[in-house]
């Protein structure tokens, strides 16, 4: 318990893992295709608390690097996803990502 | 080169020059082009002509011989044969001189008559064009030096006798009569071709000079039967050509060709050439070949004379006759009666020609009716065809006067002879046979010319059906009968059909040939005409087995001309000079036995002729004797004469029917054991092949088949898993994952 009573590593990754789970569920059960991007985010941000935790109690900078380097990436990767869901909108009139499955076909 | 050679080669080339401009050119000349058949033979009489009055008239000398011969195929040196050649060469003698003229001329006068007679056949051209090629032929057997060349010859005069007999193919009966002359006749080429090679095998050569030189000097190396074999088969080719007992049959149905045809090849020419070819080859037959040959021909002579009796067909009377007037010159030759065998020859080529073209005329004015029932009381429509028949049936009957008088008379007195010097008995068959006969042919030669020229006309009592199949049958050949339709009158033939009538019927009488009407010993023809000295040696006889007495007598009286040619031939054999064989002496014998029996055969055959022609009269000029009665009281006899001894039914039951059988025979086998193992050999591959199949189809294709399937269902299963939803896939990640996380855990606790 003395543990818990003072903020360390485990609290960051505890915090980590609920916030993995959100986005996860986000991704799993949501229809819209931007709430499902916005799980995605979740994850990023899940895995972007990890390396800082790490980062801080490892005593390296590599994962503050690597933090900054993956939210450049989202950013990047939000881009491309919101152009593509516009795209998919424009085709099916609808973001529901149930419908999309013309490929299976 | 001789002269005379090289004017025999023109007239040799000729006819075949004729021949060729004929069957390419017929249809673009004027007139089909009849006038360079007519005029080429003309041209090759007119040397002919030349070459016989120089031979004959000029030289006349018995022994005159000219050769010559170029190497045709050279063999070079074979092993185990030494030096081979073969050559091809012309003979020059008397007889190929008499045979020159007498071929081209009846030649030429038949071209001519055939301008008249086949005037508007639609194949008129092709028909002097054939006539080209048979003088050809015929003109090559008569020149050749060598059997090689002769049996060329034969087999083309074979050919061209067939091209003719069916000329009117049309017919079914035409087509027919020449496959039975066809076929008649290779029977007999068999025989003379084996005859060829038995001395062909000995000598190396086929040159008639050398293989008699290589006799004479006894250079056969296998025994006497077998020189008498060859012999007899040589013969065999005249039996064929000649329409000898048993081969005669295809002769009278011949005459389905066009008449001319009949008269040039069927009765003058072509048939002789048989008896001339047993003439060339005289000198190698045995005293046993001559017996074979002399009692052939007295059997054909007394068979055809007993079948033209009853025959009705104007043309077939005559071709029965021309069997056995062929049959009388075959036994001349059988009894050593050489030359009188030729003279008749030359004396039958001619009047027998005559009969020939005159029945022609008169079918030809009749409207095609050839049924002498029908004819009658010709002899004021058509005088000029009545007086030279006449004349032509005196000298067939041989009546004196006549030219076939003097050479029926000859072969007959040889034939008594022969009879004596054999000894008798059963050899005197042969004359007995020979005068029967001459009664005979006076018998129905009187029969036709009362029923053709005599009486009432009898053209209004032909049957109405028979009338129009006749006239149907003709139908495919007379394209001119349409205009005969519409003038139904009888009349003379005209000048180009007459005049070869006139020139054969004076061809027929005596002085031509004789100036005693009696004897033709004493004319040219006989005294030109030698019996040449055998080649044949001593056998199982010694000249003192001759029976008769006076053989030295013979050998002094005959031997001065026989000894000439044995000298000649002693020249090239080496023959000892005076030497006598039996043979020989036999001969000798036998043609001074037939000097001292010419005037016994005078009388007997005169007595015959006039005891035939009298019975003629009996029966159809008084009528004492009706001939429809008779035939009913000797009706078996009759009708084996009308159906001409039953001898087509003889083959048809016997060669034809036993080649059907071994024809159905060998069919047999073939359907059935040939077939079969050839089938048997199909159906073991054919099931092999199935099981093959049913290997492929069912565990080749069963594997590639299997394998799909498992492929397919797998693809089925799992195409369950691709649903096309990322979510799915995500929970599946994460399960994966999941399930990772757990192996891995289990592998650490463990």
């Amino acid at each position: 318990m003395e543990q818990l009573t003072t903020i360390g590593l485990n609290h960051y990754l505890t915090i980590s893992a609920f916030l993995l789970g959100f986005g996860l569920f986000a991704v799993m059960t949501r229809k819209n295709a931007i709430v499902v991007l916005m799980g995605v985010e979740l994850i990023l941000n899940a895995a972007n608390i990890n390396f800082l935790a790490f980062s801080k109690y490892n005593g390296g900078m590599e994962g503050v690097m690597f933090a900054l380097f993956v939210i450049v990436i989202a950013a990047a990767e939000a881009a491309i996803a919101l152009a593509i869901v516009i795209n998919i909108y424009k085709i099916f009139k609808s973001v529901d990502v149930s419908s999309i499955d013309t490929l299976k076909e | 080169m001789h002269s005379l050679i090289q004017l025999s080669i023109v007239v040799l080339l000729l006819p075949l020059l004729s021949f060729v401009i004929l069957i390419f050119f017929n249809r673009r000349l004027p007139r089909r082009g009849d006038f360079i058949g007519v005029g080429i033979l003309g041209t090759a009489f007119a040397i002919s002509a030349y070459i016989f009055w120089s031979v004959i008239v000029q030289t006349y000398d018995p022994a005159f011989r000219i050769a010559w011969d170029f190497t045709w195929i050279d063999l070079g040196n074979v092993p185990g044969v030494g030096p081979l050649q073969i050559k091809m060469g012309i003979v020059i003698d008397n007889l190929t001189a008499i045979m020159l003229a007498m071929v081209t001329l009846i030649s030429l006068l038949v071209h001519l008559y055939s301008t008249g007679y086949m005037a508007g056949d639609k194949n008129y051209g092709r028909y002097f064009a054939f006539l080209g090629i048979f003088t050809f032929s015929m003109l090559g057997i008569v020149l050749s030096d060598n059997l090689f060349a002769i049996y060329i010859f034969w087999e083309l005069v074979g050919l061209s006798s067939y091209l003719l007999i069916g000329f009117f193919f049309e017919k079914q009966s035409a087509a027919d009569a020449q496959k039975k002359a066809f076929l008649a006749n290779r029977v007999g080429d068999i025989g003379m071709w084996l005859g060829i090679l038995i001395l062909y095998s000995q000598f190396h050569t086929f040159s008639f000079e050398q293989i008699y030189a290589n006799l004479a000097a006894g250079k056969f190396g296998l025994s006497h039967g077998w020189l008498t074999a060859a012999g007899i088969l040589l013969f065999m080719g005249c039996v064929g050509k000649s329409a000898q007992f048993p081969l005669h049959v295809w002769l009278p149905d011949a005459m389905e060709g066009p008449t001319p045809v009949s008269a040039l090849i069927h009765a003058a020419t072509m048939v002789a050439a048989g008896v001339y070819f047993v003439a060339r080859i005289f000198v190698v037959l045995t005293p046993d070949a001559l017996h074979v040959i002399a009692f052939t021909g007295a059997c054909t002579a007394f068979m055809a004379a007993t079948i033209a009796i009853t025959q009705n067909d104007i043309k077939r009377v005559l071709a029965y006759s021309t069997v056995s007037q062929l049959g009388y010159m075959v036994l001349g030759l059988g009894v050593g009666a050489y030359s009188a065998a030729l003279f008749h020859l030359v004396t039958h080529a001619f009047f027998k020609a005559c009969l020939f073209l005159g029945s022609g005329a008169i079918i030809h004015a009749m409207h095609h009716e050839q049924d002498m029932r029908w004819m009658g009381d010709l002899r004021k429509k058509m005088p000029w065809t009545f007086a030279t028949f006449t004349l032509a049936t005196l000298a067939l009957a041989g009546l004196p006067l006549t030219s076939g008088f003097m050479s029926k008379d000859a072969i007959l007195a040889g034939a008594i002879g022969f009879a004596k010097v054999e000894g008798g008995g059963i050899y005197y068959l042969i004359p007995v046979l020979g005068f029967f006969s001459a009664m005979l042919t006076a018998f129905y030669m009187g029969r036709q010319i009362w029923m053709v020229f005599f009486g009432e006309s009898r053209t209004h009592l032909k049957p109405a059906d028979d009338h129009h199949q006749a006239h149907h049958a003709h139908a495919a050949h007379d394209a001119h009968s349409d205009d005969h339709h519409e003038e139904h009158g009888v009349h003379e033939v005209s000048w180009n059909m007459r005049a070869p009538l006139v020139i054969l019927a004076a061809l027929s009488v005596f002085f031509v040939y004789s100036p005693d009407p009696l004897d033709g010993g004493k004319g040219w023809f006989m005294k030109m005409i030698q019996t040449p000295a055998t080649v044949v040696g001593e056998a199982n006889h010694q000249i003192g087995d001759l029976r008769t007495p006076h053989a030295a007598t013979a050998l002094a009286e005959v031997v001065p001309a026989v000894e000439a040619t044995a000298a000649e031939a002693g020249e090239h054999g080496g023959a000892e000079k005076g030497a006598h064989t039996y043979s020989d002496v036999r001969q000798a014998e036998i043609v001074h036995a037939g000097h001292g029996a010419h005037y016994t055969a005078i009388y007997i055959s005169s007595i015959m002729v006039l005891l035939g022609i009298t019975m003629a009269f009996v029966v159809y000029v008084f009528n004492i004797i009706d001939p429809e009665k008779t035939a009913i009281a000797i009706r078996p006899l009759y009708l084996f004469s009308l159906n001409k001894w039953y001898w087509d039914e003889i083959y048809e039951a016997t060669f034809i029917k036993g080649s059907m059988l071994i024809a159905n025979i060998l069919t047999w086998f073939d359907t059935h054991i040939v077939d079969g193992i050839v089938n048997g050999v199909a159906t073991v591959v054919r099931n092999f092949a199935l099981l093959n199949d049913g290997f492929d189809r069912n565990v080749v294709d069963g594997m590639v088949n299997f394998t799909a399937f498992t492929v397919n269902t797998t693809g089925a299963m799992l195409r369950k898993l691709q649903t096309g939803k990322v979510q799915t896939y995500v929970v599946m990640l994460l399960l994966a994952v999941f399930g990772y996380f757990v192996f891995y855990l289990t592998r650490l606790i463990y």
